[in-house]
């Protein structure tokens, strides 16, 4: 189980994430929502331990994570938002790299590469340069990455970015697979469709605080509306109507 | 089943090298030579064997032209019977030294953004079940050991060639491998120093600053290295001289002067010092200690600094800062900038040039050498003069204003031909037509409007001052002429919008280039000057040079005329002159 305990961030005197809580149980697949700048980066970071949240800790299976950062990463399998790859190394390289300072047998580590560059449809392509990848195979890579040690809890960042509707669906998928698994999936999108599809229950967060969590069904029962118009009612409360119309209007100005 | 022992070894080596932190090392050194900073595309990958065979060639060619000053016959040609090869030796040691400094400091500096470890590592590394201690000791073996393979690359060459060269006269072998000891031991800790003293340098920057605030500085710091290297390379002409000069007491000026410590050590091992050369060795050993130790502490604490933090770094939103408006816009897009292409395109490369930290580098490192041929021959002018008056007068002080036009054209063509991300130039390619030409015009408007205003705010009001208004006025229009006659030169054929083209290959023809730069800095910075400076005397001499001009003018233009339309179309990547061409005759079958 990983429990988020009261996660707070500071930068100098500005909070990017104000005690933030939530628990995430073996199946669970929890979408975390909200508009830019909410502070979802910032608490992502913080569940890999790239962060050291300022107040509160996060625990898994009881134990604070930094504690044995190692021990806890080698169960974690995360796809960062933006695909910071090396691009003069080959997709099969630099998979190899990932599982060498994963600790993979090497013999498992090949042949789950192979496997799964072939289901990623990346096979062909596993000897060409990253550089020259599109940012939909650069984000399979990253997929394969985080999947091919077999870790307890996945941290997804946007992890549709760039894929083909095959690859999404294929992945949408798998999201809801590895919950049946039974592990814990924490998923950071802006899409609202596939929150709704994929995951179990919903954080929404907005200026770095949590204003709502529960299952998809309950949030939209809340209020007798889709998971898009309670987000936008809860978060923005934004007529987008009238926002798309001024743009047309601005466009048509002289 | 018994394996041989050489077999065992590759084993238990191959296995080492899968190890997490060997792999960590491999991938570090890796990066190093074949790529850095954030960008997510492929810069430009020459491959470790090119790098290292272009990094060795230096050394190479100076021991090979050293044959013609050592050799007996040439000697004995020139009157010289019995010299002493190891006196003889001393300024060309002393030029390998800061060679191998200027090499190794220039690679420190190219490779900066590589060495140390950033973004892109911290998003692919940190996350992996490694500790932040690990990536560092992986980061630091990957460093000491490009260290060590630049510094013997570098001096590998003049290591074997220079003692082979300069003990040929001598029987024993002895006196040749003594020499090439010594010679090594001075060049190898000479680029140790150079590279741990770039690295230092940079890394207590790192270690003082905000991330932010070294990420701004860091660029303008690279250029004072880059000019201080140029400037080290340019003291082999005196420096040896200097030394010699100094009977006892050591100059002021060779304390901060790390390569005369080297020199100084070199030739204390040789039992050749004088007292000023041995007080100068004194120097070197506790000078490399001091500065490893410098910049390995730098090191240690800009990592914490800066790579552990680099997630909370990204957090933080930047403060933008207000646009600054340029007074000079308006006119320069009523009368310079006519098209809007033409003015879209100016403020584009004029960006470029002033914020990319590459085109900065070489604009900085030409700056440099500019400053320090203009200073040369400004010193050359006054040690040489009686009077202001004839100072003022001389070809050197007259070739001040050619020496930095020329340098700054020329520099400024290389510049155009470095992409600046190629995944950007989509836009240019949707908006521009590709029989437009007007990208000729625009780098020349870019040219001229970098480097004339600075010339003719400088020279013009400096001659009126000296000499009055008609020599201030023949000066300056010649500068004018000439400037405006080069830029035509080094812009013929042309048709790139700079900085956004794929970087043109290595061709053979590409010696002959370089070869021509150099004929023509001597025609341009050394031949005119000398001739306008007897020709300021009588100004109607001035008019023999009307010809060279009309010549000079009517080439370019002639060549622009005969250019086929498909030689002027627009480019944005520069591919290889097929030798031959397939008709494709095979589909009309069909």
């Amino acid at each position: 189980m990983l429990e988020a305990l009261h996660l707070t961030k500071r930068y100098a005197s500005l909070p990017a994430a104000q005690d933030v809580s939530f628990t995430l149980r073996p199946g669970q697949v929890l979408g975390c929502l909200g508009p830019n700048g909410s502070g979802k980066s910032t608490t992502v970071k913080m569940l890999t331990g790239l962060l050291e949240p300022t107040r509160g800790e996060v625990l898994f299976d009881g134990q604070n994570i930094r504690d044995n950062l190692s021990a806890y990463r080698k169960r974690l399998g995360y796809v960062p938002e933006e695909a910071h790859l090396y691009p003069y190394l080959t997709g099969w390289e630099y998979l190899e790299l990932i599982g060498t300072l994963r600790g993979m047998p090497r013999s498992e580590l090949e042949k789950k590469i192979d496997s799964l560059l072939e289901l990623f449809s990346l096979h062909p392509n596993r000897h060409a340069s990253i550089g020259t990848y599109s940012k939909g195979m650069r984000q399979r890579i990253l997929l394969i990455a985080a999947l091919m040690d077999n870790p307890d809890i996945f941290i997804f960042d946007e992890p549709l970015s760039g894929l083909d509707v095959t690859s999404a669906l294929i992945f949408k998928n798998l999201v809801q697979a590895l919950g049946q698994q039974g592990k814990l999936v924490f998923y950071c999108s802006h899409v609202l469709e596939v929150v709704e599809k994929v995951c179990s229950d919903v954080l929404i967060l907005r200026k770095g605080v949590v204003i709502a969590q529960d299952s998809v069904a309950n949030i939209g029962q809340i209020l007798g509306q889709s998971l898009e118009n309670t987000f936008l009612h809860l978060v923005d409360d934004v007529d987008t109507m009238r926002v798309a119309r001024d743009i047309v209007t601005v466009m048509k100005a002289a | 089943m018994i394996t041989a022992p050489t077999e065992r070894v590759r084993r238990a080596w191959a296995d080492h090298r899968q190890r997490p932190f060997w792999r960590m090392v491999q991938l570090f050194i890796d990066r190093i030579f074949r790529g850095g900073g954030d960008a997510d595309t492929e810069g430009l990958d020459l491959g470790v064997g090119l790098v290292l065979t272009l990094l060795a060639m230096p050394g190479g060619f100076v021991s090979i032209l050293l044959f013609d000053k050592y050799g007996t016959f040439l000697q004995w040609l020139r009157g010289a019977t019995n010299v002493d090869p190891l006196a003889m030796a001393l300024p060309d040691e002393y030029f390998f030294l800061v060679l191998s400094m200027t090499v190794t400091g220039a690679v420190a500096v190219w490779r900066w953004d590589a060495i140390f470890p950033d973004r892109r590592d911290y998003m692919n590394l940190v996350p992996q079940p490694i500790s932040t201690q690990t990536i560092f000791f992986a980061n630091l073996v990957a460093v000491l050991f490009l260290v060590a393979l630049i510094a013997l690359d570098v001096n590998a060459a003049s290591c074997v060639l220079f003692p082979v060269v300069v003990g040929a006269t001598q029987s024993k072998f002895l006196f040749f491998l003594k020499f090439a000891l010594v010679h090594a031991i001075g060049v190898v800790l000479a680029s140790v120093f150079a590279f741990f003293a770039v690295f230092s340098v940079m890394g207590l920057l790192m270690a003082m600053l905000p991330p932010r605030a070294f990420k701004r500085f860091s660029a303008y710091i690279r250029g004072v290295v880059v000019v201080y290297l140029v400037t080290l390379l340019c003291t082999s002409f005196a420096v040896p001289d200097a030394i010699r000069r100094a009977k006892d007491t050591i100059p002021a000026w060779a304390y901060v002067m790390p390569s005369c410590w080297f020199l100084g050590l070199c030739q204390s091992l040789r039992g050749r010092a004088g007292p000023v050369l041995l007080g100068l060795s004194r120097l070197a050993l506790p000078g490399l200690a001091v500065v490893v130790a410098i910049a390995l502490c730098a090191y240690a604490v800009g990592y914490q600094r800066h790579f552990v933090r680099i997630a909370e770094i990204a957090d933080t939103t930047a403060t933008a800062r207000n646009p600054r408006t340029w007074r000079l816009r308006i006119p320069l897009d009523r009368f310079v900038l006519r098209t809007p292409l033409q003015r879209g395109c100016f403020r584009f490369v004029c960006r470029t040039l002033l914020r990319s930290e590459g085109h900065r580098l070489v604009l900085t490192a030409i700056g440099g050498l500019s400053l320090v041929l203009a200073s040369q021959a400004l010193m050359d002018a006054f040690e040489n003069a009686k009077s202001w008056r004839q100072a003022v007068l001389s070809p050197s002080a007259l070739s001040i204003p050619f020496i930095l036009s020329f340098l700054g054209i020329v520099g400024l063509r290389l510049v155009f031909e470095i992409p600046v991300e190629l995944r950007s130039n989509w836009i240019f390619q949707l908006m521009l037509d590709r029989d437009g030409e007007e990208c000729e015009p625009l780098a020349r408007k870019v040219i001229l409007i970098f480097v004339l205003p600075w010339l003719l705010a400088i020279a013009f009001p400096v001659y009126v001052y000296l000499e009055g208004w008609r020599v201030a006025s023949l000066h300056t229009l010649l500068v004018t002429t000439w400037t405006v006659l080069l830029t035509n030169i080094v812009l013929i054929r042309f048709r790139k919008l700079p900085c956004t083209c794929t970087l043109p290959l290595f061709k053979q023809h590409s010696f002959v280039t370089l070869l021509s730069v150099c004929f023509g800095f001597l025609l341009y910075a050394v031949s005119t000057p000398e001739f306008e400076s007897s020709a300021l005397a009588e100004p109607a001499r001035m008019l023999s040079l009307v010809p060279i001009a009309a010549v000079a003018w009517y080439i370019p233009h002639r060549l622009a005329r005969s250019t086929t339309d498909i030689e002027r179309k627009l480019i944005f990547e520069e591919s290889p002159t097929r030798a031959f061409e397939t008709l494709g005759l095979e589909d009309f079958g069909r």
